[in-house]
């Protein structure tokens, strides 16, 4: 039982990493070939679509964050609380990675057509981010009271 | 990649299209958006061709009979796999439906006997309500009763647009929910086909179109009294 508790304490270490890379790689994907769309039908602003595609990496930042901040000795003391604060949060960021991407690829979208809204329309994605700042600062919050 | 989201590229890649009434033109030609449709699935691209020859009227052969078209439609649409296009399509031949029973009996046709005549749910209750003047449908379709009025007047024009606004609203509707998937694609399409549609409207053209008819019948006409005059003159070759 130990060894399961254990190996669900090791787990839970890598889930922000994990699910917070999966979440980048689908929302850059997302926003990217939304970016890319966009500089087929324009002539410029090609620098600000990439810019905005990327905004769904910052989540694997939160997550490789969030894994050093819970690095320590997995025993069955420390595990349960591992597992608990890491599948968590991944999870957090993996879905807001993923919508931040859907976000995006919409700003990208619609500033194409209207680019004096540009800025506007990426108020969505920006509270999202919010979001996923929420579930990191808190993981790391959490992660400073787990025993052993 | 999520299955919503296949298709960020390609939507993104097609400028906007306005509002349909506005348009002076179509937001790119139809070479520009062939190419941008390229990068449909093979499948998916195969199912919005099918629904684009059933549903285009240049595609139409004009010699076939009503029951003809009616399986011919049935037909395709069974062949059509993507049940989101299934509906566009059935909603779009049910209202070319109505507008046929409508111009049938403008035109002081009785109900018809075989139901054969048109296609999809109503064709039952429009031959049971064929002297009602929406058929007994203005809830279904509000525009209906409009639609009525403005062939009793003879007011062409405002049918007509009336009739792409109800569908453009009704694909309006049917968008939402869908922003970078295969459905928003669709749309699109639809929507790019139906302004083609009403920016080659041109009264000008039409005129003409109408003289070099009305000259071709007289033609023959004044062949058929004249046959003498009709012979060709060998100073003229």
């Amino acid at each position: 039982m130990n060894e399961f508790v254990v190996a669900l304490g090791w787990a839970g270490l890598f889930s922000p990493m994990a699910l917070g890379a999966i979440g980048s790689v689908i929302g850059c994907a997302v926003a990217g070939q939304a970016a890319i769309g966009a500089m087929v039908d324009t002539d410029s602003g090609y620098g600000r679509y990439i810019g905005v595609s990327v905004m769904p990496s910052s989540q694997v930042i939160y997550g490789i964050v969030i894994m050093f901040s819970l690095q320590r000795d997995v025993t069955p003391v420390s595990a349960p609380a591992l597992f608990g604060i890491g599948l968590l949060s991944g999870l957090a960021l993996l879905v807001s990675a993923m919508r931040q991407g859907q976000a995006c690829a919409s700003a990208i979208h619609a500033s194409k057509t209207k680019p004096e809204i540009f800025g506007l329309s990426l108020a969505p994605a920006a509270i999202v981010e919010g979001f996923a700042v929420f579930a990191f600062v808190f993981a790391l919050v959490l992660a400073g009271g787990i025993p052993g | 990649m999520a299955h919503s989201d296949r298709y960020a590229m390609l939507l993104s890649s097609l400028p906007y299209h306005g509002p349909l009434f506005g348009a002076k033109q179509t937001p790119l030609s139809r070479i520009r958006l062939n190419q941008r449709l390229a990068l449909l699935d093979p499948i998916e691209a195969d199912c919005l061709r099918h629904a684009r020859r059933l549903l285009e009227w240049a595609q139409q052969e004009p010699d076939r009979t009503d029951p003809q078209a009616v399986v011919r439609a049935q037909q395709v649409i069974d062949g059509i796999t993507n049940p989101f296009i299934r509906d566009l399509v059935t909603w779009r031949l049910e209202m070319r439906t109505l507008i046929a029973a409508l111009r049938r009996r403008h035109r002081g046709e009785s109900a018809p006997r075989d139901r054969r005549w048109g296609f999809g749910r109503w064709v039952g209750r429009i031959m049971q309500h064929w002297n009602e003047p929406a058929f007994g449908l203005e809830r279904a379709f509000p525009w209906l009763p409009e639609a009525e009025r403005l062939l009793r007047r003879g007011a062409t024009v405002d049918l007509e647009r009336l009739l792409l606004g109800a569908v453009w609203n009704y694909l309006e509707s049917r968008s939402d929910g869908h922003y970078l998937d295969f459905e928003a694609v669709v749309i699109y399409v639809l929507r790019w086909d139906m302004i083609a549609r009403w920016t080659t409207y041109d009264g000008a053209d039409a005129a003409r179109r109408f003289e070099e008819l009305v000259e071709q019948a007289m033609a023959g006409v004044e062949k058929s009294l004249h046959p003498s005059a009709a012979a060709p003159r060998l100073d003229a070759v």
